[in-house]
């Protein structure tokens, strides 16, 4: 217990206030210590949600077949909910406090309603996982989507919608953060307070079609309602479903934001272009929620169309803006500094042994050529017949949550145990291994996930077909290679991702107390602000320009590959 | 300042952009509108595109459509053979009704989906040649008609790709196209 108490104990000045070490910001206890009870939270559910990883791979790779059908689908319901939505959710609402009044130098507002918050989405969390634990025939294992018609328990929407709520409500005081900051005022806030505000806008959108669309289902299962129509309960669950998503990213990318600042020394570029890309994703974003619904019944292809494409590809517009604006900053920020010459000089002497540094970069670089470019390849509508529900899709998604935000907001733990928590790793060498050894293992994982959905047409979210369909003589038995080296990878995966939680968890418990000023090791060279040098606008940013015309060029390619499978299809379609 | 924590200076707005930020925003602006263009313009020009046209039917009721069909339909050992230019394929925990099928090649065919129970997966492909595949949503409360035709002879595996619940792996049919 006094381990546990002690987690929360910093030296506070008077007001309650102490100067950060690293960011030089004035935090206040009562931010920091929410900071910490959301982010441990979190880490609880990744562990959990990391236990059913290996239970579900073991059983996708039928090499193993771990599971039977019986539980396996209880197992992915169980790794679904616990890493999409709470490791991600309890994450993020950290990352509101952190994009809020930490940045802001504030105290956190309406304080009991944070503490409330917490309680209701760890209520909401752990009854979810109860009735999908306790759930019986004739209902069905939820999954991450729990389409109806197929029954699925009424406790686990009303659950859900528990832990939704619980969310908006521990959201108010970042939204009264703002308010109070702004009002009266035409002050532009600091770019990762806006983002994070932007990210605030857009999860209480998603919150409330996800109530709309569990309550509706909720509605029928306890006949307040006779029938429900398949058709618009995916039209509101998308809403969240691919909701959160836009969250994940939006924090995802405030996080980059942040830490490529704190501790590789980055500047922003242009505050004009990166807001700007923030406001696109406000207007255009939520469009892509159709993306979901390319190939069902009852949607008129204009209408696909325009949404799946965010109106012109808006948002996508957005990323690519956020994937040059990013790296550029870090490039800009260390030649005024006069480190790296060169094309590439700047990134290969980065703080590459800092797995805060290596772990946000991995997941830029990552999330952008693996999740990125897939995610608008397969969210084209005559593409997404290749793609949809296959195991490519799983593919694709791993790309983005697992190795660009997972990998983020693993480099965010890491920096939150040194700045706030204040403790020293066990060992930096495990640490340093860490995101090296999750991006390169999980990086092959997702690929091959793509191999086999797209190259073998197996599909997602079943126990067994590659090896053996009951009943039938066909199976997917071409694709055995693609899994051997899917299993193996995941193993190493899912080790990887242990070590993370081991070193977390280590380092706060055992860790030594880091002293008064003490970086921890974690400021790039030179410290925060570099003074001098030319105007950043000026700044030759060749090494950016080079990488991003490698990744349009990747982006072409593998455009131009998908479409040419889809066009050596029979013909379809009217 | 240029520093993603502290308040932007009070003329950020009129700050010049970097010269190759600027042409990357061209690039990907350029980029963004040419892959919608595409995308809309195949579906003029395509012959693949994942569009029918789709009727609210009571799932009883296209269960019976189903069975007159396959009443109509001659029995050969491969499977069914339509009496005319409509395949109807119900889709229900665990099986796929109305297939097996025999199909001829080159002949375009109204593919009739709908679902009895749950939602499901439609997800075809030759045996052969298992990257030719496509995937479409089935739902209950749907009649949803896409025209196909399959240009090569062969066997075609239909297998379920949306969990319908535990026996969904077993899900399994096949269409057998004959030289037309
Ligand atoms: C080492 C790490 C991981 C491995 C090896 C892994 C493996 C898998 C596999 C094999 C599936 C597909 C099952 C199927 O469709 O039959 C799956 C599904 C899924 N995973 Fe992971 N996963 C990992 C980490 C994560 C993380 C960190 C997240 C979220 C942040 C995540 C979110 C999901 C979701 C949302 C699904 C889909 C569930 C559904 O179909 O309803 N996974 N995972
Ligand atoms: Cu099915």
């Amino acid at each position: 217990m006094s381990a546990i108490t002690s987690l929360f104990r910093n030296d506070y000045d008077a007001d309650g206030f102490r100067t950060c070490s690293v960011t030089g910001l004035d935090v206040h206890r009562s931010v920091e210590n929410h900071v910490k009870l959301f982010g441990l939270t979190a880490v609880i559910a990744l562990a959990v949600g990391g236990v059913f990883a290996f239970t579900v791979a073991m059983t996708r790779w039928e090499f193993i077949g771990f599971l039977d059908p019986g539980s396996y689908y209880t197992h992915l319901s169980l790794h679904a909910w616990n890493l999409l939505i709470f490791w991600m959710v309890f994450m993020e609402i950290a990352i509101l406090y952190v994009g809020g009044p930490m940045v802001l130098g504030r105290k956190l507002p309406l304080r009991r309603l944070a503490s409330a918050g917490w309680v209701i989405m760890a209520l909401g969390a752990v009854g979810v996982n109860a009735s999908i634990l306790l759930t019986e025939a004739p209902n069905e294992a939820p999954l991450l989507t729990a389409y109806v018609p197929l029954p699925v328990s009424p406790w686990f929407y009303g659950t859900a919608i528990v832990f939704l709520f619980g969310t908006t409500i521990a959201a108010l005081p970042f939204f009264a953060t703002i308010w109070f900051e702004t009002r009266g005022t035409r002050r532009s806030l600091p770019l990762v307070a806006f983002g994070a505000f932007i990210t605030g806008i857009i999860a209480v959108e998603a919150i409330l079609g996800g109530i709309a669309a569990f309550a509706y289902a909720l509605a029928w299962r306890v006949d307040l309602i006779a029938a429900v129509e398949p058709g618009i309960y995916r039209q509101l669950y998308w809403i969240i479903g691919h909701g959160s998503q836009q969250i994940n990213l939006l924090a995802m990318i405030t996080v980059w934001y942040f830490l490529t600042h704190v501790v590789g020394g980055a500047v922003v570029v242009s505050e004009k272009v990166s807001r700007t890309a923030f406001v696109f994703y406000l207007f255009f974003i939520n469009l892509g929620a159709a993306h979901h619904l390319l190939v069902d019944p009852g949607v008129s292809a204009g209408w696909r169309i325009w949404n799946t494409s965010y109106a012109f590809y808006g948002a996508a517009f957005a990323s690519m803006i956020h994937a040059f604006a990013i790296p550029a900053g870090i490039e800009a920020g260390r030649r005024r500094r006069g480190q790296g010459g060169g094309l590439f000089g700047w990134l290969t002497s980065a703080p590459w042994g800092n797995p805060v540094f290596a772990a946000t970069v991995f997941s830029i670089i990552l999330f952008g050529f693996l999740g990125g470019i897939t995610g608008v390849v397969m969210g084209q509508m005559q593409v997404n017949m290749t793609w949809h529900n296959t195991f490519a899709a799983v593919g694709h998604f791993h790309a983005t949550v697992v190795l660009g935000t997972t990998l983020a907001f693993m480099g965010l733990v890491f920096f939150v145990i040194k700045t706030m928590f204040r403790r020293d790793f066990v060992s930096n060498t495990l640490a340093s291994a860490v995101p090296y050894a999750y991006a390169g293992a999980m990086s092959i994982v997702t690929l091959m996930m793509m191999y086999a959905g797209i190259l073998y047409g197996v599909p997602r979210r079943t126990a067994e077909v590659v090896r053996n369909i009951p009943g039938s003589e066909f199976s997917f038995a071409a694709a055995i290679p693609i899994f051997m080296i899917f299993g193996i990878f995941a193993v190493v995966a899912i080790a990887s991702g242990a070590l993370f939680i081991l070193v977390s968890v280590g380092s706060l418990l055992f860790g030594d107390r880091l002293p008064g000023g003490d970086d921890g090791g974690l400021l790039p060279e030179g410290g925060l602000h570099a003074d001098g040098g030319q105007p950043i606008h000026a700044v030759e940013l060749r090494g950016t320009f080079t990488l991003c015309l490698v990744f349009l060029a990747v982006f072409i390619a593998i455009y131009v590959l998908n479409w040419y499978l889809v066009t050596q299809l029979w013909s379809i379609g009217a | 300042m240029s520093d993603p924590l502290e308040d932007p200076d009070d003329d950020w707005w009129n700050s010049p952009v970097n010269r190759r930020e600027s042409i990357w925003l061209g690039l990907a602006g350029a980029w963004s509108v040419g892959i919608f263009a595409w995308m809309a313009g195949f579906t003029q020009f395509g012959d693949q595109n994942p569009i029918g046209t789709t009727y609210d039917v009571d799932p009883e009721q296209y269960q019976e459509r189903v069975a007159e069909y396959k009443e109509a339909a001659e029995e050969t050992e491969d499977g069914l053979v339509p009496p005319g230019d409509s395949v109807y394929v119900g889709a229900m925990r665990f099986n796929w009704d109305g297939l097996p099928a025999v199909l001829e090649a080159g002949r375009e065919y109204d593919i009739h989906l709908g679902a009895y129970d749950v939602q499901h997966g439609f997800s075809v492909r030759p045996e052969e040649n298992l990257n030719k595949q496509i995937n479409l949503q089935v739902f209950p409360g749907s009649e949803w008609v896409i025209p196909m035709t399959f240009d090569e002879p062969g066997t075609y595996h239909v297998v379920c790709n949306e969990f319908c619940g535990q026996g969904h792996r077993t899900m399994h049919g096949r269409f057998t196209v004959v030289e037309g």
